[in-house]
């Protein structure tokens, strides 16, 4: 399914961080909208800023119009506080994206589980995000940092155990 | 010989001959009104059969509806003038502006957010349109604007401002004035519109333009561009072709402040 634009996109200001303070707050709301919309269907889940400035999301070449650096810290920032972003880094390069919260994820995980009657089986970080048996799933490819969070967000809910096994970390569910 | 002349007895027949005037007058404005009364009896049931005739073509349609309103505008009637009233009531006209304009009002609601409360007249009526379904009777441009010049009157804030072949629906009350709306004019073109446009068209001063300008962005109707090359330039979502096909998201609609 190739991502759908939203009209905005195509909306030559739209680059361009709006001096009215209304304006700028729809403005705002649609880049992170879309920012988190396209990092959900490419299945990105960090940003590097000098990277993201050249994406498509942030350049659009074809009307000839980019937003500039200052402009995405202060997208992200809007994102930080909505709780769907985290710096990696005090100067500000490189960023966790959460378009979908470590509880949603551990709700879709856990789905996963129950339905497959996996209840009180054993699973390796790997086997859970990589394995061929969820390899339809939604979280299959969720990178490593994620996958945790989301099984500690399980775990303060009593329904899995994060165990340290010889070569890496696992998982039990309840 | 005693001569009696315009004596008591000429001014008591006088005054007999004048009752009896009187008398017939009273007749004849009876007579008058029996024959009246008649005469509306008829003009009254003739009316309700061409109602019942052709109340379902006023609300099918828009040819039928603007020829109506023209007989009516010759025998110096307004049928939209009263909500209640014996037009209104016996024809049903009232009840299909005013449904219309209740669905006026819902469109430009849900695209205040993008449009700052200014539509073309076009996607009004295609959205209008689109949400009547393929069942709905038809509905006119002509319709749409004798809807709008309605809700104007009962002051919701509606206006109409011509530019190129059609018309601005603002469904907001901003405070345009004159010179607003000749900007506004100039954009329709392109669907923006710069400085050096606006002295180069109107031969205005820069102060002047840049104030209009100032005055839309602040009103939300228009979005700065500062990239584009030369100069700065003044979008309009409202004349943005782009968007006359694209629904409101569900993210939008999450937007919309009250």
């Amino acid at each position: 399914m190739s991502f759908e634009w939203p009209w905005q996109y195509n909306f030559p200001p739209f680059f361009t961080l709006q001096p009215n303070v209304d304006t700028r707050q729809k403005q705002l709301a649609a880049w992170c909208s879309l920012a988190l919309s396209y990092c959900r269907h490419h299945k990105l889940y960090t940003l590097d800023v000098m990277e993201a400035q050249e994406s498509p999301v942030f350049n659009h070449k074809n009307i000839d119009r980019k937003l500039s650096t200052d402009a995405i810290l202060i997208v992200f920032e809007e994102l930080r506080k909505k709780g769907n972003l985290e710096w990696l880094d005090k100067n500000k390069t490189r960023c966790l994206v959460m378009w979908r919260r470590p509880e949603e994820w551990g709700k879709l995980i856990y789905q996963w589980v129950s339905k497959n009657g996996m209840a009180n089986t054993v699973f390796t970080l790997y086997e859970l995000a990589n394995g061929d048996d969820t390899e339809s799933e939604e979280f299959h490819g969720l990178e490593d940092w994620m996958l945790i969070r989301s099984l500690q967000a399980l775990q303060m809910d009593g329904k899995a155990e994060v165990i340290t096994m010889d070569d890496g970390k696992g998982v039990k569910f309840f | 010989m005693h001569r009696r002349g315009v004596g008591a007895g000429a001014i008591a027949k006088k005054k007999l001959a004048e009752a009896k005037y009187k008398e017939r007058g009273t007749v004849l404005a009876e007579d008058q009104i029996v024959q009246m009364s008649k005469q509306l009896e008829t003009f009254k049931s003739n009316l309700e059969e061409f109602a019942s005739k052709h109340k379902q073509e006023i609300r099918k349609s828009s040819q039928f509806r603007v020829q109506f309103q023209e007989m009516c505008a010759t025998i110096g009637v307004d049928p939209l003038a009263s909500g209640k009233g014996f037009w209104s009531e016996m024809l049903g006209v009232g009840d299909f502006y005013y449904e219309l304009g209740v669905q006026i009002i819902e469109v430009c609601l849900a695209l205040k957010h993008r449009n700052g409360g200014l539509i073309t007249l076009d996607e009004l009526h295609h959205r209008v349109l689109k949400g009547r379904g393929k069942f709905a009777q038809d509905v006119s441009q002509d319709d749409l604007v004798r809807a709008i010049k309605k809700l104007k009157a009962m002051g919701n804030g509606f206006g109409m401002i011509p530019v190129g072949s059609s018309y601005l629906v603002q469904s907001v009350p901003a405070e345009l004035n004159m010179d607003h709306t000749v900007v506004l004019q100039l954009a329709e073109k392109k669907g923006y519109v710069s400085v050096s446009e606006i002295r180069e068209s109107l031969k205005w001063e820069r102060e002047r333009a840049c104030h209009v300008l100032e005055d839309l962005l602040k009103e939300g109707l228009a979005w700065l561009d500062s990239q584009a090359s030369g100069e700065p330039q003044y979008w309009l979502p409202a004349l943005f072709s782009e968007l006359t096909s694209r629904d409101v998201t569900p993210e939008e609609a999450n937007q919309m402040t009250p």
